[in-house]
């Protein structure tokens, strides 16, 4: 087979330059017939030797359809120039060539499923390149900033390196914010026993804290007991699983769900965000043998849909004029949720505009899959591989696009600005805050 | 020669394409089951309702966005299958071997699937030479698996309108579906056996696990 | 538990608080803590705008303070709290708070006799322990504390903490190390890329912990010495409970884990998941939680499996006392079950809590949840009443007696009762 030709505008990560240099052919050759003989069984095997190479996956592909049409970025030439390779060649190969397979395989697919969906043998083209990430990452070969935050993980069992104290005194501090709107609002530390225990993800208390806020007004007015932990185990996220640093992944939500455990509630409910939900639904209960989580996990999406339909919360004034959504593929297309997400945006939006194509068919942020989180020397080629993006929304009219998904609102963001959109990003519970009706008893007293 | 090759090497094909195709899945099923997780994440309510939006036209979204790739793929897989099984010849053949027979398709029609069958091989081969993501992923193994596929079929036609030689194309056409029944379990071509599985496994992990669906 | 000999187990009802007249004399009451021997129990309650004090069976401590939180009893009977004042914060123990204060304190702590408590502090930026009021002096300047532990008698006092300043996006000093354990002030000479899971051994003498070594390679290390053997990785190491040479670990090798015992594998089988190894009061037997395949949950005594599995999880084991019996929490479609050697007792729960056993070994303890109400559970069936709330019973040292603290009604209830009577 020839060669893909690749052009790209080259990008320089430290942390990839080096480990080439450093990595030997033994040492490849090593992992990648460890993580193929140990690792891996009957799905790649069959995956490999049932693809007839038909290339049918290419439309589902925002970085092809983005890039005009790219060869280099269809799905099947992903697999083809990475782990058809290693399987061929038996790990012979050299450290340039790793390197290749991880900006391909980090930089370059979000792991957003979708060409699976469009695979006539479903055969989860994402799946392989999560194999190429875990010989990647076992070798050292992840580019900078993911690995950074990989090892802010393994530190601080959060994405941010935020500290122990820190992540406490912001609660303390948005507890008294979210009295601002309703006086007797808590956000009750260490509950055992609670009904709830509410989780982030680290860039909650380091950039957006005003969330811990809202969900402290939103839990109040809904009238539910529940309560966040003051140790870690309070992030829900997890980079090591799209690092492919599976043991730390493990570690991470095994924490997460062993908090859940320990403070005996009877469900997570979790913030805004969609590889989170992946990495504590999905990849961290199966790398940890339980079928499910422990204590059953509900996004975000689900919890308002069941607050706004049961009315515990109601709705007193609907946010204006044209807006639209962000279907995040990780609770979307692989968490069933996009029926319930246009329930709740059509609950609190009088002019709820939605996209083409919608609910599992929509096309990916392109910050997923920790693609955002390789950091900035990537952005460039990560917000040029989503114009289909900024053409669907565009399409929509709206002032506002509602991201349930902190990766989803990131790389929308940077989409938004780089093509110009004029557009609001915002996330479910900020137009929800605004919509909602506060019961007269718990306003703030007029002085 | 024509008793060696539709004697013997009859045998010896469908031998091979049944214990050979039985072994893969054999094969097959037991990576998987060291794999651990695949068969628990697996329900047959989700495999059935992937198969039955992947096996029936125009049943899911994607091949709706595509009708023209779709009418000839299925034509060309349904025709590839049925005719050969229902061509009044082969069970002509089966009957006298083993006195075996079963019903038959009118010869002008099965002439007419040969012909979709070849023309489907013709599609594959522009697609292969001409779209640039396809043209990428093809190696000489692709080229030499869609001729395994159209020769038993280009020479069933010439045979059938005893155009050449027939005894000679007769041959190599005999020769031909032999090479192809062998080559199915260990090529690519073992899509016909793995597909099911392949969709089975996609279906279930995106009904029974997360809770969406894959057409 | 400190004293549990002195405790009053002829009582057989005391009313000790209304707790439901708390919610009209104050603005709001938050969940209550009690006492190890069930006398006092105690709410955080806010009073006004910054405003919070604590009510112990009624009575309020003398000082309010701007924020509180974190109301924990120590095991002999003092009420800690954290509490900040003049926006500095510190420990509250009894109503009296300490002189000195920090930027940040969290994460109390009590040795088991209850002498000793600690907590982690932060000051201009500097992290540390505050041991029995005092800060532990140490030669390195701490970026962070991890986690800590303490030992039963409260001498040694062990934290995880970032003992080396790491810059932003620094993988190769990440690398290198930079964690490590500071026990009673002084850090261990080497610093690791990871620490994790610490563990102090009953005598205080030795301390372990899990290390990271590389991306994908771990290991144990005790009083700052490494085990030759790696793994693929860990979970946190546990000491027998009396011989301090002797360390359980999980290792997973080759995608299965293992239990091994001071860096040797000691069963030959490997498990799709192994966790929560624990030993036997005596130290003769290990019980641990163990899923032979993905998703089926048991728990294996001694290497050798339960036949019954679990289709979601299985929790911590206990052992009774002779070390005959292993009890184990587990979850099952939904419902949370009592599981004793390999047998369901009574129905499923919202909720179990930690089961205890009689001294003989006959009954198992425990308190459930169902449908909101808290009871107690004997032998995984429920006696008695309701609760709205009820803490874990405690059985009495000469095995008698159980005590059960509840609040029925709003009124707190410690009731003394005799175990062959429930």
């Amino acid at each position: 087979m020839k060669p893909t030709i690749v052009k790209r505008e080259p990008v320089v990560d430290e942390a990839l330059d080096q480990c080439e240099a450093r990595l030997t052919e033994e040492q490849i050759e090593k992992v990648v017939n460890e993580v193929i003989d140990k690792e891996t069984g009957g799905r790649l095997w069959t995956y490999v030797n049932t693809c007839i190479h038909c290339g049918l996956c290419a439309e589902a592909c925002h970085w092809f359809l983005s890039n005009d049409r790219d060869v280099s970025y269809a799905p099947v030439t992903k697999v083809k120039d990475t782990i058809w390779v290693l399987l061929e060649k038996k790990g012979k190969v050299d450290g340039a060539f790793i390197k290749r397979c991880s900006e391909i395989a980090h930089t370059e697919c979000n792991l957003c499923r979708r060409c699976g969906m469009y695979c006539p043998f479903g055969i989860d083209i994402a799946y392989m390149l999560l194999v190429v990430r875990r010989i990647c990452a076992k070798l050292g070969m992840v580019p900078l900033y993911l690995q950074d935050t990989v090892h802010s993980h393994a530190a601080t069992m959060n994405q941010m390196w935020v500290k122990p104290d820190e992540w406490i005194d912001t609660l303390q501090w948005q507890e008294e914010e979210g009295q601002g709107f309703v006086p007797s609002a808590r956000l009750p530390l260490e509950k055992e026993g609670a009904d709830i225990m509410y989780s982030v993800i680290g860039p909650e208390p380091k950039f957006l804290a005003q969330l811990l806020g809202n969900i402290t007004v939103i839990m109040k007015v809904a009238g539910l007991d529940w309560t966040m932990p003051a140790t870690a185990g309070w992030d829900n996220s997890n980079m090591a699983m799209y690092s492919g640093d599976f043991e730390i992944m493990a570690r991470v939500e095994r924490l997460h769900h062993e908090t859940a455990q320990r403070l005996k509630v009877k469900r997570i409910v979790m913030g805004e965000c969609g590889h989170a939900f992946r990495g504590a639904e999905y990849d961290g209960p199966t790398w940890m043998g339980w079928m499910k989580p422990p204590i059953p996990i509900v996004h975000a999406i689900s919890f308002y849909y069941d607050l706004i339909k049961s009315g515990k919360i109601k709705i007193a004034k609907k946010a204006k004029g044209p807006i639209t959504v962000q279907d995040p593929c990780n609770v979307v297309r692989n968490g069933g949720l996009g029926d319930k997400l246009r329930y709740i945006m059509n609950a609190v939006c009088e002019d709820f505009v939605d996209v083409t194509p919608n609910n599992r068919y929509n096309y990916c942020c392109n910050a997923g899959g920790g693609v955002i989180n390789v950091g900035p020397p990537w952005k460039k080629k990560r917000v040029q591989g989503n114009r289909i993006k900024a053409e669907q929304f565009k399409r929509t009219g709206a002032h506002t696009i509602v991201t349930p998904c902190h990766n989803c609102h990131s790389g929308i963001e940077d989409i938004v600005d780089f093509y110009k959109l004029g557009m609001h990003v915002k996330f479910f519970s900020d137009i929800l805050i605004e919509a909602m009706e506060i019961p007269e008893h718990l306003k703030p007293k007029e002085e | 020669m024509y008793e060696f090759v539709s004697g013997p090497l009859v045998w010896v094909a469908f031998i091979i394409f049944i214990g050979g195709s039985l072994y893969r899945i054999y094969n097959m099923l037991s990576k998987s089951k060291k794999e651990n997780v695949v068969f628990p994440h697996m329900s047959l309510k989700h495999s059935l309702a992937s198969l039955v939006h992947w096996v029936i036209p125009f049943n899911n979204q994607y091949m709706r966005k595509r009708p023209i790739f779709t009418i000839i793929s299925f034509a060309f897989h349904i025709c590839l299958i049925i005719a050969p099984i229902f061509l009044l010849a082969h069970v002509i053949l089966w009957d006298e071997s083993w006195n075996m027979s079963w019903w038959t398709i009118p010869e002008a029609v099965t002439d007419w699937m040969t012909i979709i069958v070849i023309i489907g091989c013709i599609f594959y081969l522009h697609r292969r030479l001409t779209d640039p993501v396809v043209k990428n992923v093809t190696d000489g193994s692709d080229y030499l698996l869609l001729a395994i596929t159209a020769l038993p079929f280009i020479t069933g036609f010439i045979a059938y309108h005893q155009l050449f030689a027939y005894k000679t194309i007769l041959i190599i056409h005999i020769l031909a579906g032999e090479i192809m029944l062998i080559a199915i379990p260990f090529t690519r071509l073992s899509h016909m056996l793995f597909f099911v599985f392949t969709r089975a496994y996609f279906g279930s992990e995106q009904g029974h696990v997360k809770n969406s669906k894959d057409w | 538990m400190s004293n549990i000999e002195s405790w009053d187990w002829e009582s057989k009802e005391k009313m000790l608080a209304d707790t439901a007249e708390w919610k009209d004399r104050f603005e709001d009451v938050w969940e209550p803590y009690i006492s190890s021997d069930g006398e006092k129990i105690a709410s955080i309650i806010k009073i006004g705008e910054g405003e919070f004090n604590i009510c112990v069976n009624g009575n309020t401590w003398e000082e309010p303070f701007e924020k509180m939180w974190y109301s924990r009893f120590s095991p002999d009977g003092r009420l800690t709290a954290l509490i900040s004042k003049d926006a500095e914060w510190t420990m509250a123990v009894d109503g009296v708070a300490l002189e000195e204060t920090y930027e940040y304190i969290w994460d109390t702590k009590f040795s088991a006799d209850g002498k000793t408590i600690v907590a982690i502090v932060k000051q201009d930026g500097v992290y540390g322990m505050l041991v029995n009021g005092k800060v532990w002096e140490c030669p390195v300047k701490l970026e962070s504390i991890a986690s800590h532990a303490i030992s039963p008698d409260g001498n040694t006092v062990a934290a995880i903490a970032q003992t080396v300043p790491l810059g932003q996006a620094d993988l190769d000093g990440f690398l290198k190390g930079t964690w490590s354990v500071v026990v009673n002030g002084k850090p261990w000479n080497d610093n690791f890329v990871g620490i994790y899971g610490l563990a102090i051994s009953n005598d205080g003498k030795k301390v372990a912990a899990e290390y990271r070594a590389a991306i994908c390679e771990y290991g144990i290390v005790v009083n700052g010495n490494p085990w030759i053997e790696k793994f693929g990785c860990t979970w946190e190491p546990v000491f027998h409970p009396d011989k301090s040479d002797e360390i359980i670990v999980p290792v997973r090798q080759a995608g299965q884990w293992f239990l091994a015992k001071n860096g040797r594998i000691v069963w030959d089988k490997g498990f799709f998941s192994l966790l929560y190894q624990t030993y036997s009061p005596d130290g003769n037997n290990i019980a641990v939680a163990v899923a032979p395949q993905f998703g089926k949950w048991t728990v294996a005594v001694n290497g050798q499996p339960w036949s019954v599995t679990f289709g979601e999880c299985v929790q911590k084991p206990c052992f009774s006392p002779d070390g005959r019996k292993v009890a184990v929490i587990a979850k099952d479609s939904g419902k949370w079950l009592l599981v004793v050697d390999g047998a369901v007792l009574g129905e499923g729960y919202d909720n179990i809590w930690q089961p205890v056993f009689s001294p003989d070994g006959d009954k198992v303890i425990c308190k459930v949840e169902k449908n909101g109400k808290y009871a107690v559970a004997v032998n995984g069936e429920i006696r008695g009443k309701n609760y709205e709330a009820l803490w874990n019973p405690v059985i009495s040292p000469d095995g008698t007696r159980a005590m059960i603290c509840g609040v029925e009604s709003g009124r707190y209830y410690r009731k003394v009762v005799s175990l062959s009577n429930i």
